[in-house]
């Protein structure tokens, strides 16, 4: 039998959480609420990877005083041994690099997401641009795969260490990182909120129910398109940050159209439209990949022939289709009295 | 001068010439009816005013402006707005969001301001002060919170005009606004616009079909006829012009 740590699968599946819920709260915002089927999600993610994977090689070492060395070839283990050095002695080298990797993933996926979609959301069909966002996410990957120098090919770049790395204590330290991804988890999403509630909010709802009439009634549809495909994509690549982060490891095999499917599974299974059901999504897939994580080892443990990682895709599948057969608003379905202007209505009429 | 003024406005579709050479004047404040058989061509007229459908040829003057060029959204923004044949509301929206949503200039449809509620929360207040008032106007109000979906043929008609003008126009185009309404509430939306012109000044172009209700609103009457105008003038002399009977009521 495997003894389970209960507090450490617990801490494990809340920092998981947090970032599933970063990029179930992005794609909520653009396919639920504004209606644009972003088939990219991995894309946007593997920005913020991507990044980390630069920052942690080319940066870092900059912050920290020290030369850089080619993480890749001869000298990668002399560059895994010296970031994993500076992340262990030198905390304030760390989060500054965290900082500027945040940063820059999010400009970068912030202006990737409002360039993609303000040219391809001028055809007819929304459904172009998931079909230009899913082939391109799947392009940069291979580009950046077959760029030898920039993460190391099909290598990766190992030892990308979270911020509390430095700590002695790893309890601690798996603590305080589960805290930053499950603060900025509720950030994402107290400011998801905020545009729900909005006339934007409206708006966009407008756009997703009639893109022809939501035109007709004087609204720029193009832009405000680009504009929350602008802020989903910021979120995806912080929540990409997070993801390479918690793995330690940037590799570009991680950002396959299967992760773009996780997060629809999320947002569809949790509702639509709503960004407590995209939490909820965010919570039950982050313990459904522990469960059947631990599930797999048990039966490999146990001499089992059948490999239950595979499991997870059918089990993915399955849910997807049930819950677009019989609930296809997911488990908390979207409110139609979403925006403040109801609220604000009610006490105008009471004065 | 005329607030609307169509100057020799042609469309084509490949060879089929659905508008042709159509010239036409809608005062201010006037109720002016568009008629004709089936494919006529009043609504891809409709459309063309609407900027929803590009021109072939000609020009369209608005209060002053050539907005022949002009995309559905510009027009808006200009001052026309239009209701749709088939209700074409937001069903999955409540009739208070529907109503809001055309509304002009909203500070809060800015990303940047939207998630702070300080910056746009008493402009909203103002905005839900005048839907009060179109909505109580339509007797929508009490259902402000329900959805489009949920309502009557006839409230779903009253509720498109209701959102129409929320955007403030200065003309509405309405192509058939009593279509698969019982008959007393068609004639109860028609009082709606009079009451509408009369009160709010507001100019109307209107498609329709139910014309016993129609002539009795109408200032003047447009009829058109495989795409050209047959005719024009007041709605009696029209009930009485023989080439009109002829094409259109086929006696």
């Amino acid at each position: 039998m495997i003894n389970i740590d209960i507090g450490a699968t617990a801490v494990a599946v809340l920092t998981l959480f947090g970032i599933y819920a970063l990029m179930a709260i992005s794609l909520n915002l653009e396919y639920g609420v504004a209606g644009v089927p972003n088939f990219g999600q991995a894309l946007f993610v593997s920005i913020g990877a991507y990044v980390a994977g630069l920052t942690y090689t080319r940066l870092l070492p900059l912050l920290a005083g020290e030369q850089v060395i080619h993480p890749c070839r001869a000298t990668m283990g002399a560059a895994l041994q010296l970031r994993s050095e500076i992340m262990a002695t030198q905390p304030v080298a760390g989060f500054i690099n965290l900082g500027f990797t945040f940063l820059i993933a999010a400009v970068l996926a912030g202006l990737v997401g409002f360039a993609v979609s303000y040219v391809t959301l001028r055809l007819k069909e929304e459904w172009f641009l998931a079909l230009v966002l899913l082939v391109g996410g799947e392009i940069i990957r291979i580009v950046v795969r077959g760029a030898d120098d920039l993460i190391c090919s099909h290598n990766g770049i190992s030892g990308v260490a979270q911020p509390f790395y430095f700590l002695d204590d790893p309890r601690a330290s798996a603590v305080l990182f589960m805290l930053l991804a499950l603060v900025l988890a509720a950030l994402a999403y107290f400011y998801s909120q905020r545009l729900v509630h909005s006339p934007f909010g409206r708006m966009l709802k407008g756009l997703r129910e009639n893109e022809e009439v939501t035109r007709s009634l004087g609204k720029g549809i193009s832009l405000a398109r680009a504009q929350i495909m602008l802020i989903g994509s910021v979120i995806a690549a912080v929540g990409g940050v997070l993801f390479a982060l918690n793995t330690g490891f940037v590799n570009t095999n991680d950002y396959v159209v299967t992760l773009t499917l996780d997060v629809w599974v999320m947002v569809v299974l949790g509702g639509v439209g709503n960004n407590r059901g995209a939490l909820l999504g965010a919570l039950l897939i982050a313990i459904m990949d522990r469960i059947t994580q631990i599930a797999a080892i048990a039966l490999n443990m146990s001499g089992s022939p059948i490999e239950f990682n595979y499991a997870r895709f059918i089990l993915f599948g399955l849910i997807l289709l049930l819950m677009l057969r019989y609930r296809p608003g997911g488990l908390l379905p979207e409110s139609p009295l979403t925006t403040d202007a109801h609220e604000i209505l009610r006490r105008v009429r009471e004065r | 001068m005329p607030l609307l003024e169509l100057k020799n406005i042609r469309k084509d579709y490949g060879g089929l010439r659905a508008v042709d050479d159509v010239s036409l004047h809608v005062p201010e404040g006037a109720i002016i009816g568009l008629i004709g058989p089936n494919g006529s061509g009043k609504s891809t007229l409709i459309n063309l005013i609407a900027g929803t459908t590009d021109l072939s040829a000609g020009r369209i003057v608005f209060d002053g402006d050539d907005i022949s060029d002009f995309s559905s959204d510009q027009v808006f923004r200009r001052g026309i707005a239009r209701g749709y044949q088939e209700p074409s509301l937001y069903f999955k929206m409540t009739v208070l969001d529907n109503a809001l949503l055309p509304v002009k200039g909203q500070r809060g449809e800015d990303p940047w301001y939207a998630p702070w509620r300080r910056y746009w929360r008493a402009q909203e207040e103002g905005h839900a002060t005048s839907a009060i008032d179109v909505l109580e106007q339509v007797r929508l109000l009490n259902h402000y919170d329900t959805l489009a979906s949920d309502l009557s043929g006839g409230q779903m008609k009253l509720l498109e005009i209701a959102r129409a003008l929320m955007g403030a126009p200065k003309l509405l185009l309405l192509d058939e606004p009593t279509a698969g309404v019982a008959p007393k509430l068609a004639y109860e939306i028609f009082q709606q616009i009079g009451r509408l012109r009369d009160d709010h000044g507001i100019t109307f172009l209107i498609v329709e079909h139910r014309l016993e209700i129609l002539f009795d609103f109408v200032d003047y009457v447009y009829v058109m006829h495989l795409g050209k105008l047959l005719a024009e003038g007041g709605a009696d002399d029209i009930a009485a012009h023989e080439t009109v009977r002829e094409v259109y009521f086929g006696d």
